[in-house]
């Protein structure tokens, strides 16, 4: 039956998110607005990275690995849900070796193909960035995130919409899936909805959301409502989290700009 | 359809992100232009966005079997949001769907999410609405259910495919796939014409049960009689005029400054090897990938080989490949030395509680 | 406190909801509001909230309700919803607390230290930092009724406010109503707590006002429950047999 029920499972998934972010840790007590700048900076410069570049930007891998035990969560929660869009890079990346052929170096006698290269590259950046944005989400709730925004000047009702989605989206999911399971009692053996009842299925539950729209609406205007959320500036970045943050991004910008790993393994040959 | 953060690069992903966010700039321009015509009213616009787009959400989940096929589709969420709430309103929450997603679900990626957005949200909305739904809306003479599967699944069939469009493009500028751009659009447009159709047909299915329940929740479908529902050609054109700047324009001046050299003349890197191997990277991909130009990228990596050798140079084969896959396999031990320690750490601290 | 005059009301080209409807709730009184499903209950409290547009006078703390003082109307007025998720469409319950007197212009350390004393008057201290959608249904009606409390109301009309609540979970409910000194109209097919919570009843059939009596007479009264589509209180049942 849970089989059948992906909104049920969404529903667990997000709560599960939400928990792991409730969880304190220096990573969690970090501000949101430096850590989510440190995000986008990591994955900007992962992605940089020429396609066969990949020992240089194995060193990458780093700072999620810091990352992910300074906040005390398991790496292995983020990698499970990879499996809906890894599958689409590998898709695209797996033509690479049929196209690329020319041998980049030899493994022995084994000539390896650029094409190969590119492709494990183009995987580790997805890997890679993947892991940073959910560490992310895993360490800062949605409404710190969006106080970040705020302070980036992203336009009030965008946030305001950003956080009211967010509160109905648990809801709906709950009454999506339960819609779902009970279907699936009715209907066992069918692997999705009917096609005698696509219209009636959601469109049962659109018009039940917007009633709750409007009940939703009348609740806010007896609070005095008037068409934006009223505002909140939250408190400051104190200093210590910019400090942090400008030394880890130090630290990334000299990952992208020298081949650490070819330099470490050059010392080690040479030495 | 998600694009994952890995397929782009950092500048066709901010250039995605500039045409999104000018396209969300301007939607809020115009909801609060519509707004303030009617003064003292409060807009009941934010709560029926945000229960819409958690609807769609919630909606974007449920499998629907597709008859005779044993797989599934799923809804269309952009021409929903636009039908239920008008192109401005449907674009932001459409948005509030893909930044969830990519926040909570890993459905494309940060970096990824400007062009998510276009290829998702600008085509669904816009082209969707402008040039298929209301023209179809529009017509006098077909019934409403008609009106709306004929929308539907013509709409979300064209937002498919510009999206899919997009998609290629934006792969194959960012430099990160060698398949040829005439291989990858032949296997992509094919693929979302069905996956459009189907989509399409769920939509059409849920907007026609909707208008027979609650009619006046589908504004576009009764004002076939007025004026506004009326195609307009201008309104039309002038869709058609930014998608083809922008995917066409924008990118393409990103192309011919060529993302990967626009990064690296950011760092400034005078590395040898890297700087070679940009050069045979930008030769061997893009539209066309003449033999010549890659055969002699090989001249210039073995050109570049010796300078990486062994420090006797007898092991000419090897070159700079062995120490960076040593150090990457250092780099790799410690990683995984990092994570043991810590879920030892935690376990520990588990059982000391 | 509230006073209806003659209040009509119909859906745009639908049946009329409500059909002259008059009466009138004095300051601190507990008025419960009886009728059958569809008889017009949250209609007459969403008229009261000016919610809805009626024919007919519907006047609140001395003023009739009109654009000018519609607002002022709101604030004197505590509305708890039928779904409290409705209701609480924050993040946490704090963030819902403070909404509604940060519209008024209240800061928000005044409306956070409002906040902590409302909660803790309704014994829920330890729910001010918890997520909306991660607390129990009877914690979320709790909190609603908290949120309402923020703008410190001369009325709380209640729509339901004991549905899907458990025995402990209700008994609680009608005791921090009962606390609660202000006017109240509590709409309910709970007629057990209204016998609980209320001194006067209207019963509502069909649009029109069946009765408006003492809440002990017209609960007790069998033969007008049934034409109205309603039973006996099991309380009242029970003692019966």
């Amino acid at each position: 039956m849970s089989r059948f029920d992906p909104t049920g499972e969404a529903g667990l998934s997000l709560r599960m998110v939400e928990e792991l972010a409730a969880a304190d840790s220096l990573l969690h007590r970090l501000s949101p607005l430096p850590k989510l700048l440190l995000t986008v900076l990591y994955i900007a410069l992962t992605l940089s990275f020429p396609k066969y570049a990949l020992s240089a930007l194995s060193v990458m891998a780093l700072f999620p690995a810091f990352g992910y035990q300074l906040a005390g969560i398991s790496p292995a929660v983020c990698f499970r849900r990879m499996r809906f869009i890894l599958p689409l890079v590998c898709a695209v990346g797996i033509f690479n070796p049929f196209f690329d052929r020319d041998p980049l170096f030899f493994l022995g006698n084994f000539p390896v193909s650029g094409g190969i290269v590119s492709m494990l590259t183009l995987l580790l950046k997805g890997v890679f960035a993947l892991t940073a944005a959910f560490l992310l989400i895993a360490t800062t709730p949605l409404e710190d995130l969006c106080r970040a925004l705020r302070r980036l000047h992203c336009p009030r009702i965008l946030v305001s919409l950003l956080l009211l989605t967010f509160r109905y989206i648990t809801v709906l999911l709950e009454e999506a899936s339960l819609m779902t399971q009970a279907y699936s009692l009715r209907a066992p053996g069918q692997r999705g909805v009917h096609i005698s009842a696509w219209g009636s299925f959601l469109g049962q539950l659109l018009l039940r959301s917007m009633d709750r729209a409007e009940s939703l609406f009348d609740s806010m205007l007896m609070r005095g409502f008037t068409g934006e959320f009223p505002g909140d500036s939250g408190s400051g970045t104190p200093p210590a989290a910019w400090a942090a943050a400008l030394i880890c991004a130090v630290m990334m910008a000299l990952a992208r700009m020298y081949d650490i790993p070819a330099m470490l393994g050059g010392i080690i040959l040479g030495g | 359809m998600h694009m994952a953060d890995a397929l782009i690069s950092p500048a066709v992903g901010a250039a995605m992100y500039a045409a999104s966010a000018a396209t969300a700039g301007i939607s809020i321009y115009r909801l609060r232009r519509e707004d303030s015509l009617r003064p003292g009213l409060t807009s009941k616009r934010l709560p029926t966005m945000a229960v819409a787009s958690a609807l769609v959400f919630a909606g974007q989940m449920v499998n629907y079997s597709i008859p005779g096929t044993g797989s599934s589709g799923h809804l269309c969420g952009g021409l929903l949001l636009t039908a239920l709430l008008g192109p401005w309103a449907g674009f932001l929450s459409m948005a509030a769907v893909l930044i969830i997603q990519c926040l909570f679900f890993a459905d494309g990626g940060l970096l990824a999410l400007g062009a998510n957005l276009w290829n998702m949200a600008f085509y669904g909305c816009f082209a969707g609405y402008y040039l298929v739904y209301r023209p179809i809306m529009g017509s006098k003479r077909l019934r409403p259910a008609v009106k709306l599967t004929l929308a539907s699944v013509l709409g979300c069939v064209l937002s498919l495919q510009l999206g899919a469009f997009s998609v290629v493009i934006e792969t194959s500028l960012s430099g990160v796939t060698e398949l040829p751009f005439e291989a990858f659009l032949a296997l992509m447009q094919p693929i979302h014409l069905a996956i459009g159709a189907v989509e399409g047909l769920i939509t059409a299915a849920v907007l026609v049960f909707v208008y027979n329940a609650r009619p006046e929740l589908l504004p576009d479908v009764q004002s076939s009689e007025g004026g506004p529902g009326r195609f307009s050609l201008r309104g039309t054109l002038a869709v058609l005029a930014i998608a083809a700047l922008v995917t066409g324009g924008g990118l393409s001046l990103l192309a011919s400054s060529s993302p990967d050299g626009l990064e690296w003349s950011l760092f400034g890197n005078s590395e040898g090897g890297y700087s070679e191997n940009l050069g045979l990277n930008e030769d061997s991909y893009g539209i066309e990938s003449p033999a010549s130009k890659a055969a002699g990228g090989i001249q210039e990596k073995t050109a570049f080989l010796p300078d990486y050798g062994f420090s006797d140079g007898s092991a000419e084969a090897l070159g700079t490949s062995v120490s960076g896959i040593l150090g990457a396999a250092m780099v790799g031990a410690l990683a995984g030395l990092v994570c043991l320690c810590g879920s030892l750490l935690r376990r520990r601290g588990a059982g000391r509680k | 406190m509230i006073t209806f005059e003659n209040v009509s009301f119909s859906y745009p080209g639908g049946e009329p909801v409500l059909k002259g409807v008059s009466f009138h709730i004095s300051p601190g009184e507990r008025v419960g509001l009886i009728g059958a499903n569809g008889a017009g209950k949250s209609t007459l409290l969403k008229a009261a909230l000016g919610l809805v547009d009626v024919e007919g006078a519907v006047i609140i703390d001395g003023s009739a309700l009109s654009r000018k003082t519609l607002p002022l109307a709101r604030k004197t007025l505590g509305y708890v919803l039928q779904d409290s998720d409705n209701q609480m469409f924050m993040p946490t319950v704090l963030d819902d607390m403070v909404f509604g007197p940060m519209n008024y212009g209240m800061s928000r350390d005044e409306a956070e230290a409002l906040a902590d004393n409302i909660l803790s008057d309704l014994g829920i201290a330890r729910l001010k930092h918890r997520q909306n959608h991660k607390i129990s249904g009877g914690e979320k009606r709790m909190a609603a009724i908290a949120t309402v409390l923020m703008s410190s109301p001369k009325a709380l009309l209640m729509d339901e406010p004991s549905s899907s609540l458990d025995p402990r979970n209700r008994r609680a409910l009608i005791n921090t109503v009962n606390s609660l000194s202000v006017a109240k109209l509590i709409a309910s097919h709970d007629l057990d707590m209204i016998l609980d919570t209320c001194d006067r009843v209207l019963l509502i059939s069909s649009g029109q006002i069946a009765a408006d009596g003492a809440a002990w007479d017209v609960l007790t009264d069998q033969r007008l429950l049934e034409e109205s589509g309603l039973e006996l209180p099991l309380g009242i049942q029970g003692s019966r047999k």
